[in-house]
């Protein structure tokens, strides 16, 4: 059984309404544990909007999404938000760090709403950026950062809940090569740790890179392809 | 139990993030409760000196009048007053005012066998003995009578009388006591020089409320000379004295005003573009929606608290230690009658909690309720620009 499988998932976004716009068009695919596995297409083809899905952060307009053998579409929010918070860690494009906080109370975040101490937290998100070689910055606040320096926090955030699946969409838009290869570089170590990765990247740098184990092509919406190395 | 100590930790965080703008809001807030809360404790303060007023008032005063102006009565008037069915007693007063040209200001001096009630805030003893007197916070601070436990009067005849202090009043009742003489009956009379078996007034004890009317409308036919003046009359001339009722509706006024400005600031500023973002990033990494109404919710408390708990202490600072000088203006009346008195802090824990359930759920509520629909929509948003 897959990690993940989508069966025929269709998205309206703002149904009824006037800029109505159906995402994505009857999709199915399947991604395994340990997949590096990466959706390419040209902008607007519904990568985004298939990873929202695939991340539990919207539910489709029809068809059906398992996670683990978990059907998910029909959970209650709280279910969803407590399989995000679990299996899930995000980096979006923009980063979406809260700019005004440090280094450390952005890592910290994702483990509020938990039941761990202050502690336990802190150690937790120490080690990870530790191993992310940015604990030196941790009481510096986001907005002084370097752009690189920025998209490490974002993936400390990601990991700091050790998710098992990291969805990624266009990580590298706005980083230079030496960066996106550094940034692929983490992402291997993570892939070895046992982890499967989704990324959404029109970039032909990742989509060339030698750990993608699949490529998952989409135009309008729909399925072009889908590639196992 | 971690998880909420943890929730309020990042919402001092946000607020102090945010500090200019919580700021703010937490002085203005302040502010308002402030005004809300001084006119209540001004009003209630002087509510309270009031009663305390007329607890010593008889049930009915008869004085004597000629030419509308108030003269001695006689006191064997007492004898036919005192006979009517339902009077349960009789006594006269000796009473009057005492301008005080060294220190500039007006005392009442009363004879000891007149006020029931202020004896009861009184250190040491009423005078027993002609020569002895007891004299209010005010007289004391004055004349020093309290270190040196003498008082020296200019009578009607122009001579210097020395009376020993043996009584003190202590402030809770600062109105009542504060420009108080108390002598014996006899000094009073001699002092005034007054007539022989005249009085100032008569206190007229009658258990049976409901026959105070009748009952001076029977001495007015019997004696067309007198005045008589109900407990209740009395009442109304110091309701109006005080304005305490046009305090309670600036209090209302001040209510409107907080609910108002707290609409308008709210719809003025909604959630900006940047606090949606916020909570749709917190939801995309593992925040429930509960756990971010929970994050608002403690936001609104904290300020809300905040502002209500400095407001409150300003205000009483205001009233009783600095006589509310600010609202005095407002409030016209008492602090022209009585310039030199000191409210008693007297304190209300109902219109307290009322006034913390007005300030504080309105501001929780106008916090919340917005973030609701933020964060009840799905994060995918978060995903796009
Ligand atoms: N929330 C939304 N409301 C309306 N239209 C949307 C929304 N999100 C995406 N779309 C539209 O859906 C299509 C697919 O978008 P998206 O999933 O972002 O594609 P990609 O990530 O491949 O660029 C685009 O035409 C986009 O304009
Ligand atoms: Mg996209």
């Amino acid at each position: 059984m897959a990690l993940i499988e989508v069966e025929k998932v269709s998205k309206v976004h703002n149904p009824g309404l006037a800029d109505e716009m159906k995402a994505l068009d009857g999709v199915s695919l399947s991604i395994e544990r340990g997949d590096v596995a990466v959706l390419t297409g040209p902008s607007g083809s519904g990568k985004t909007s298939l990873i929202s899905l695939i991340g539990c952060m919207a539910r489709p307009t029809e068809g059906k999404i398992r996670v683990d053998g978990k059907d998910v579409v029909k959970l209650p929010e709280r279910f969803l938000t407590d399989i995000r918070r679990r299996r899930f860690g995000f980096i979006f494009q923009q980063f979406h760090l809260i700019r005004e906080l440090t280094v450390l109370e952005n890592v910290l975040l994702p483990l509020y709403p938990l039941e761990t101490s202050f502690r336990t937290m802190k150690d937790t998100a120490l080690a990870i950026l530790h191993k992310l070689r940015i604990d030196g910055k941790k009481s510096l606040k986001i907005k002084n950062l370097s752009g690189g320096e920025q998209q490490r926090v974002a993936i400390a955030r990601a990991l700091v809940n050790e998710p098992q699946i990291i969805v990624a969409d266009e990580p590298t838009a706005h980083l230079d090569s030496r960066l996106a290869q550094e940034f692929m570089d983490i992402l291997k170590l993570c892939n070895q740790e046992g982890k499967t990765i989704i990324i959404a990247t029109h970039d032909p740098f990742i989509q060339t890179n030698p750990l993608v184990s699949k490529t998952i092509a989409m135009r309008d919406g729909r399925l072009e392809s889908m590639k196992k190395k | 139990m971690t998880k909420h100590l943890k929730i309020i930790d990042y919402a001092i965080t946000s607020l102090l993030r945010r500090r200019y703008k919580s700021f703010a809001i937490l002085a203005a807030y302040s502010l308002t409760v402030t005004t809300l809360a001084s006119v209540l404790f001004l009003t209630h303060a002087l509510r309270t000196e009031t009663d305390y007023i007329m607890q010593g008032v008889p049930d009915l005063i008869v004085q004597r009048t000629i030419a509308g102006r108030h003269e001695l009565i006689p006191v064997d008037y007492a004898e036919k007053i005192g006979a009517i069915p339902g009077v349960s007693g009789i006594r006269p007063r000796y009473w009057g005012y005492y301008y005080d040209g060294l220190t500039e200001a007006n005392y009442t001096l009363l004879g000891s066998g007149g006020e029931p009630a202020p004896l009861q805030m009184l250190t040491g003893r009423l005078p027993v003995n002609p020569g002895e007197s007891a004299v209010g916070a005010g007289v004391a601070a004055l004349r020093g009578s309290a270190v040196s436990g003498e008082l020296i009067l200019v009578n009607s005849r122009n001579i210097g009388v020395l009376f020993q202090v043996t009584g003190l009043f202590r402030s809770e009742s600062n109105l009542l006591t504060n420009d108080l003489v108390v002598l014996t009956d006899r000094d009073i009379v001699d002092f005034f020089g007054f007539p022989p078996g005249e009085a100032t007034d008569f206190a007229v004890s009658i258990p049976q409320s409901s026959e105070i009317q009748t009952i001076a409308a029977k001495i007015k036919q019997l004696y067309p000379d007198t005045r008589p003046i109900t407990k209740r009359e009395l009442t109304r001339t110091y309701d109006m004295v005080f304005g305490w009722r046009s305090g309670m509706m600036l209090t209302v006024f001040c209510a409107a005003i907080i609910a108002f400005c707290i609409m308008a600031w709210d719809k003025a500023t909604g959630l900006s573009a940047d606090e949606k973002l916020e909570i749709g990033i917190l939801k995309a990494i593992g925040w429930d929606t509960a756990d971010v109404l929970a994050l608002k919710f403690w936001e609104g408390l904290i300020i809300s608290l905040t502002a209500f708990l400095s407001g409150m202490i300003l205000a009483y600072v205001h009233v009783f230690f600095f006589n509310g000088f600010v609202l005095a203006a407002v409030i016209k009346g008492w602090s022209v009658l009585f310039p030199t008195f000191r409210l008693t802090p007297a304190f209300n824990l109902f219109y307290v909690l009322i006034m913390g359930f007005f300030t504080v759920v309105p501001y929780v509520a106008s916090t919340v309720i917005p973030t609701w629909r933020a964060a009840i929509t799905d994060p995918d948003s978060v995903m796009r620009g």
